[in-house]
């Protein structure tokens, strides 16, 4: 069975202007993917483009003005959208692991490290507390924290933000989750610390077998790191498959763009600019909301746009999907 | 770093804002236009009578030597004699500092106890019924002039429906008052077993208790809402929703991460009170510190409104003092300094 299937998610901003009109922003067009146990997905996008509102709407902590307006989320067969507010608490920190960005400030300031550990395990589980305490040790250790007896000990504010990250990592995996919704985990990190934290990353979703979730907006994480890409963009999944096919053969405009702006490009040669702002999600155009960004964009474009498989798991939202190499290349208005 | 090591650190850093303190009241009361000559004197006095006066209080030397002789007694802990009450500032001010402490402690006790919940309350549901309600109410708490709540108060519950005593002190003139203990007569009351003293000292501290427990909670009911709205949205909350964890916690952790803010505030509040002190001792004849240092104001009594200034800064000193050692206790990432 599918560990999770997200299907046509809708979620808007619903909020009233100055003069009590209704203003809807609609950040979550029709996001749709699935993810197998043991497989990791990277969600990449620019800023804005919604990719930590489509874990944050998976796992049910949308905040007002944020509200699923259509779609379904299912885990293991589970409906999430419609589940009352305690069964996903349940479900989250236990089943459904996230880490967020921001370590050092996400975890609470007033609880030392080892209390917050065991606090999260005896909240999801009728363990005794000795045995929580014991689980916390054995995940620090597992995340790479040396010398846990004591760490166990420290406040959050006396770890660097690399250890406070492993924190956050330990705290993940306490209750064995089946699925890790990882939200920037790198981002406000040192490179080289990033790096340990990736390859920790990895380690660890191999080892304890989960589904995992990277967001980021690194596509070298992906590619290092991912089984499945989906490259998202005001609000929608522009692409999504195989990670090899997708950096291989982009198939959306954007992806190429996306690609073609890699630091790697520019020294090799090919490298593009990504120009443009992204759309206003309060007036979202018809057609495809990339248009007034594409070389490729015709008048087609303003027409609803189809999910074109161009192969067996490779789809992307474009009418010339899988025909762009045919098509007149428009690199020069970079 | 040691906790004595702190409080001789502390008690160094005081010195000069204390020293400080002294002279800007001794220039200011100098400065301020008051003559009590004229006073002391009489309508009648002649010239020479104005003199002599003069030169008793050492008024007719130049004010830096004045300013010096002052400072020199206020070191050896000497304020010098109020020329109203002819006794020594330092007593008088020691006398009626529980007075004051006693309704001090009370209302604004009360106002935080009252206070504190219901910001949290409103700003767990933010522009909900309860919110909308509070925060009208906390307008007129901040809006309303104390002197006037005190006299309206005085009027409806005393003159109009007779459930309270008369606003002419701190307890019943046909009650014998307790064996001075402490110098409250309600804590003396019941130490010595003397009800009908603590009643009519309790009875007499209703009204202006409520008072400035109205005029605290206020300030107290909005800066509550918005520590704890803060500490809502923050990246600690978020992430102990991610983790599941039970309402009951969160809010939990939301109240011990609202702590530290809140409290500080409290005690900052109750150094910011003292002037409102002063108007609801006056409108209760409390005959309190405020209402002394009013009084000494009104008539130009220069030793005692520089003594009840000192006094003042004192008590802020202690309170932010008192803050910090809390604020540590519960607060890691504090350090005593």
């Amino acid at each position: 069975m599918t560990l999770l299937e997200v299907d046509d998610l809708h979620t808007h901003f619903i909020s009233r202007d100055i003069d009590n009109r209704v203003r809807v922003a609609k950040a979550l067009n029709g996001v749709s993917f699935s993810l197998e146990a043991g497989r990791i997905l990277g969600i990449v996008g620019e800023t804005g483009a919604g990719k930590s509102l489509t874990a944050q709407s998976v796992v049910g902590l949308l905040r007002p003005p944020a509200k699923i307006v259509g779609g379904s989320v299912r885990f293991e067969g589970r409906e999430l959208t419609t589940m009352a507010p305690d069964a996903l608490n349940r479900l989250r920190g236990h089943e459904i692991a996230m880490v967020v960005q921001n370590p050092r400030t996400s975890l609470d300031p007033l609880t030392r490290v080892g209390d917050q550990l065991v606090r999260l395990h005896q909240v999801h589980s009728d363990a005794a507390p000795a045995a929580s305490r014991q689980r916390a040790l054995e995940m620090m250790q597992a995340v790479g924290i040396p010398d846990p007896q004591s760490r166990a000990r420290a406040w959050p504010h006396e770890l660097s933000g690399g250890m406070a990250q492993r924190v956050l990592l330990a705290m993940a995996l306490m209750n064995a989750p089946k699925l890790l919704i990882a939200d920037e985990p790198t981002t406000g990190l040192d490179v080289t610390v990033q790096a340990q934290i990736l390859d920790l990353l990895r380690d660890l979703v191999a080892r304890f077998d989960m589904a995992t979730t990277i967001i980021t907006h690194d596509l070298g994480v992906v590619a290092h790191f991912c089984d499945d890409i989906a490259v998202m963009f005001a609000g929608s999944i522009v692409e999504s498959g195989p990670v090899r096919d997708v950096f291989a053969h982009p198939a959306h405009p954007y992806t190429r763009n996306l690609i073609g702006a890699t630091p790697e490009r520019f020294r090799v040669g090919g490298a593009r600019l990504l120009g443009g702002q992204p759309p206003d999600l309060y007036n979202l155009p018809d057609g495809c909301a990339f248009r007034a960004r594409c070389g490729f964009a015709t008048d087609l474009c303003r027409t609803p746009v189809p999910r074109t498989h161009v192969s067996a798991d490779h789809v992307a939202l474009c009418h010339f999907a899988g025909q762009l190499d045919a098509a007149p290349d428009a690199e020069a208005q970079a | 770093m040691s906790f004595h090591r702190f409080l001789l650190r502390r008690a160094i850093m005081v010195l000069p804002l204390l020293i400080g303190v002294v002279f800007i009241t001794f220039m200011l009361v100098r400065i301020g236009g008051l003559d009590p000559v004229g006073k002391l004197a009489g309508p009648t006095a002649t010239q020479a009578e104005f003199d002599s006066i003069r030169e008793n209080l050492g008024l007719d030397q130049p004010l830096w030597q004045q300013f010096a002789i002052y400072l020199g007694n206020v070191a050896q802990g000497d304020l010098g004699e109020s020329w109203l009450s002819n006794r020594p500032v330092l007593t008088d001010i020691r006398e009626r500092a529980i007075i004051s402490l006693e309704l001090l402690f009370w209302g604004v006790g009360i106002g935080a106890l009252v206070g504190i919940p219901i910001g949290l309350r409103a700003a767990f549901r933010p522009n909900g019924r309860f919110d909308q309600v509070t925060r009208v109410l906390s307008l007129l708490g901040f809006s309303i002039p104390t002197y006037w709540l005190g006299l309206v108060m005085i009027f409806v519950f005393f003159y109009l429906l007779g459930w309270a005593p008369p606003a002419i002190g701190r307890m019943s003139l046909l009650v014998m008052t307790p064996e001075p203990i402490t110098g409250s007569y309600l804590i003396d009351g019941l130490l010595t077993a003397n009800w009908d003293a603590a009643w009519s000292a309790a009875s007499h501290l209703v009204l202006p208790v409520i008072c400035l427990a109205i005029v605290s909670a206020a300030p107290i009911i909005k800066q509550t809402r918005a520590i704890a709205i803060e500490v809502l949205a923050s990246d600690t909350v978020r992430y102990a929703h991610a983790c599941g964890l039970p309402e009951k916690t969160v809010r939990k952790l939301v109240l011990r991460n609202s702590a530290v803010p809140v409290l500080t505030f409290v005690g900052t509040e109750v150094t910011g009170l003292v002037g409102t002190m002063s108007l609801i001792e006056y409108v209760f004849a409390w005959g309190g510190l405020g209402q002394y240092g009013l009084n000494a104001i009104i008539s130009g009594d220069f030793t005692a409104v520089q003594g009840y200034v000192l006094a003042l800064a004192l008590f802020s000193v202690v309170v932010f003092l008192v803050i910090d050692i809390v604020v540590h206790l519960i607060e890691p990432r504090s350090e005593l300094s």
